[in-house]
């Protein structure tokens, strides 16, 4: 397709009616993003269901307009009560909140808007100009390196999301891969942990799982909890751009670290705002500044974290590999209403990365209009409590998953997934590689066999190619690195240094 | 060792020999799967219990170090959980917990499907947010009812989903 013809198919998307579902999904994900006990992966789950018979690019537009409002809209409780309203945000508290609490709170919404539409122009541009060039990489990909390359994401994602041990982040992937076993053999057609249940050999649905086991945690937990919220008053100062774009060499490195972090299968939004928040305090002039009202922390968490969006797009359009969480929740989506991403995706619907990139901006734009004017009415909704809002959330998440197939088993399934959930959280297990493992599950299930049986059983296809040689060796080095193999070997030879001098 | 590091590693004794017992059943389903009559003319290579053993032994794998850290790291596991699990049951953060999971067991499980969706969805939220002490009764139903109504009206009409 020439891009020309791209360029039409994207103005078609922008017609009136995409421009209202962006503007529907941008305020409802800010409103999603900014309640705590709500997070951008629940709404974009949520509101899947919701947009089930909507035409399929229209039902796309609007969830990408409730991610860019849901990730940057976090930052808006974040200031005000000192409660991230999505794990992303959870980095702009620390400055956001005392800039708030000493009375420069609309400052301090100001400043992370500006660095949130910084970020997400910034990952839009690197959407555009990336995807191509790795859907056209993906495209020399065989089944071997399609079975390392979902191997490779949920072993990573297990490895930087696992807070207390990578084993537990790799656990909860497999237990993911296992989840994703369930149903009818894609290759054979035969029936694997079915239980001769008609309604499991479609397999176990994601969106419900989803649902369950992000949304019913919160809720529990949230109900469990009796904490009394404080909200920060919102004063009426204006701050002008100059005062944001001074920090622009923050904002840029953000940005690439936010990208950087979003392209790396299942880790996400959070880990983005926190590496890129440590990085710019180390290098920062006035490191002592950070954690009591920073302007340049603020930037920083809040920019990796919106460029996390177009970070987190790249290997979901590109290799069907999504880079967070609700980039994962979205394949589901995407799946739902006929778009295979990977690198089919160019030959299917050629255009559909830049009618993304388009639908993005639209959001952004949308978000920078609409951040600022919500900022009051939410000091208003944030002081609602969690006896009311999380029965509420209760009630979304059984009709968001029963009004996907409009079967009982689904509401079972947000159920069980709901108590694996809670099991995860209290064992401190990290949940995104679960997610990940789910979505790769097929993925890393054919292609083995594939693989094998292009090779005739010979399993030097998986390091005698190149790429495949490059991801297997990643792999055992991520191991042998979380296992501390490194960290011996070289107190190891420290020692012998310091023996033989 | 911290009393909480101790009680997370007892937790993870005991959540590491549950992954390893989930991936040895499926490591062992994927064996019986790999041998089945009705798969003997497939090839072996593109025989599904190939990566049901591969997810299995390695889940099982996993576990098994995960449970041998959770015994080193708690050193008496049973002990521990004998001493914690009382003292979490009186603690009002557990009790409200299971609560609230209560509720909502009995919504899906009781009310769903069994009474008309309207009524189920009101009964759950006036019921739940009663016991949490959401504020002034006619408060609890007036918000009770404005929900379950754009709840309704948006999934039964707008997006016409036939409510149970």
């Amino acid at each position: 397709m020439s891009y020309e013809q791209i360029f039409l198919e994207v103005l078609k998307t922008l017609s009136p009616e995409y421009i209202l579902l962006i503007a529907a999904g941008t305020f409802i994900g800010l409103i999603v993003g900014a309640l705590p006990g709500l997070t951008t992966t629940m709404g974009i789950a949520l509101l899947t269901g919701i947009t089930f018979k909507f035409s399929g690019h229209a039902a796309i537009a609007l969830l990408l307009g409730l991610y860019v409002g849901g990730v940057s809209g976090g930052s808006l409780s974040a200031v005000m009560i000192g409660i991230p309203g999505t794990a992303a945000n959870a980095a702009s508290v620390l400055d956001g909140f005392p800039l708030a609490l000493a009375g420069q709170g609309a400052k301090a919404i100001t400043i992370s808007r500006s660095a949130s539409i910084m970020g997400t122009l910034f990952g839009i541009a690197c959407l555009a100009l990336f995807t191509p060039i790795l859907s056209d990489l993906a495209l020399q990909f065989t089944s071997a390196e399609f079975f390392l390359i979902g191997v490779f994401g949920v072993m990573i994602s297990g490895a930087m999301t696992g807070a207390d041990l990578p084993m537990k982040g790799w656990i909860s992937g497999f237990v993911g891969l296992a989840i994703a076993l369930v149903g009818i053999d894609e290759l054979t057609a035969y029936q694997r942990f079915t239980f001769d249940s008609p309604q499991l050999t479609g397999g176990l649905p994601f969106i419900p799982i989803m649902i369950g086991f992000f949304g019913i945690p919160q809720v529990v937990s949230s109900l469990s909890s009796e904490q009394e919220v404080l909200v920060a008053a919102l004063d009426k100062s204006k701050t002008k751009l100059m005062e944001v774009l001074r920090h622009w060499k923050v904002a840029l490195r953000s940005g690439i670290i936010g990208v950087g972090i979003g392209v790396v299968p299942g880790i996400g939004e959070d880990v983005a705002a926190w590496v890129s928040y440590g990085v710019a305090k180390k290098a920062s002039k006035h490191p002592e500044e950070y954690g009591k009202g920073s302007i340049e922390g603020l930037v920083a968490a809040e920019t990796a974290d919106n460029s996390c969006i177009g970070g987190a797009l790249i290997p979901l359009l590109s290799l069907g590999i999504p880079g967070s969480p609700p980039a994962a929740v979205l394949l589901g989506a995407l799946l739902i209403h006929g778009v295979r991403p990977g690198p089919m995706l160019s030959f299917e619907f050629p255009a559909f990365t830049y009618q993304a990139v388009s639908w993005l901006l639209v959001a952004t734009l949308f978000m920078r209009f609409m951040a600022l004017g919500l900022a009051r009415p939410m000091q208003k909704i944030l002081t609602i409590k969690n006896a009311i809002l999380m029965p509420i959330v209760a009630v979304l998440c059984a009709i968001g998953a029963y009004s996907l197939d409009i079967r009982f088993l689904d509401i079972v399934l947000v159920f069980f997934a709901g108590v694996l959930g809670i099991l995860f959280n209290l064992g401190k297990y990290p949940p995104a590689p679960l997610v990940l493992g789910i979505v790769l599950g097929p993925l890393v299930d054919v292609n083995l066999r594939r693989a094998l049986k292009a090779s005739n059983g010979d399993i030097s296809i998986f390091y005698t190619r190149p790429i495949a040689l490059f991801l297997l060796t990643s792999i055992v080095l991520l191991i042998l690195a979380q296992l501390g193999v490194f960290e011996a070997l070289r107190s190891k030879f420290r020692k012998t240094r310091e023996s033989t001098a | 060792m911290e009393a909480s590091t101790r009680r997370l590693r007892t937790l993870d004794f005991f959540m590491g020999t549950a992954s390893a017992a989930i991936g040895l059943y499926v490591a062992i389903e994927g064996y019986a799967i790999y041998v089945a009559p009705e798969l003997a003319t497939v090839e072996r290579m593109t025989n599904p219990g190939v990566t049901t053993m591969f997810v299995g032994s390695a889940l099982a794998l996993l576990g098994f170090v995960m449970a041998i850290i959770g015994f080193i790291g708690s050193k008496t596991p049973l002990r521990n959980a004998r001493q914690a699990i009382p003292e979490t049951l009186r603690k009002p953060a557990f009790l409200r917990g299971v609560i609230a999971l209560g509720c909502i067991a009995v919504y899906f499980f009781v009310l769903w499907g069994r009474i008309p969706y309207v009524a189920a969805t009101f009964i759950f939220l006036a019921g739940t947010m009663t016991i949490f002490k959401a504020g002034a009764w006619w408060k609890i139903f007036l918000i009770s009812g404005i929900t379950v109504a754009v709840v309704w009206y948006v999934f039964g009409v707008l997006a016409m989903v036939p409510l149970p």
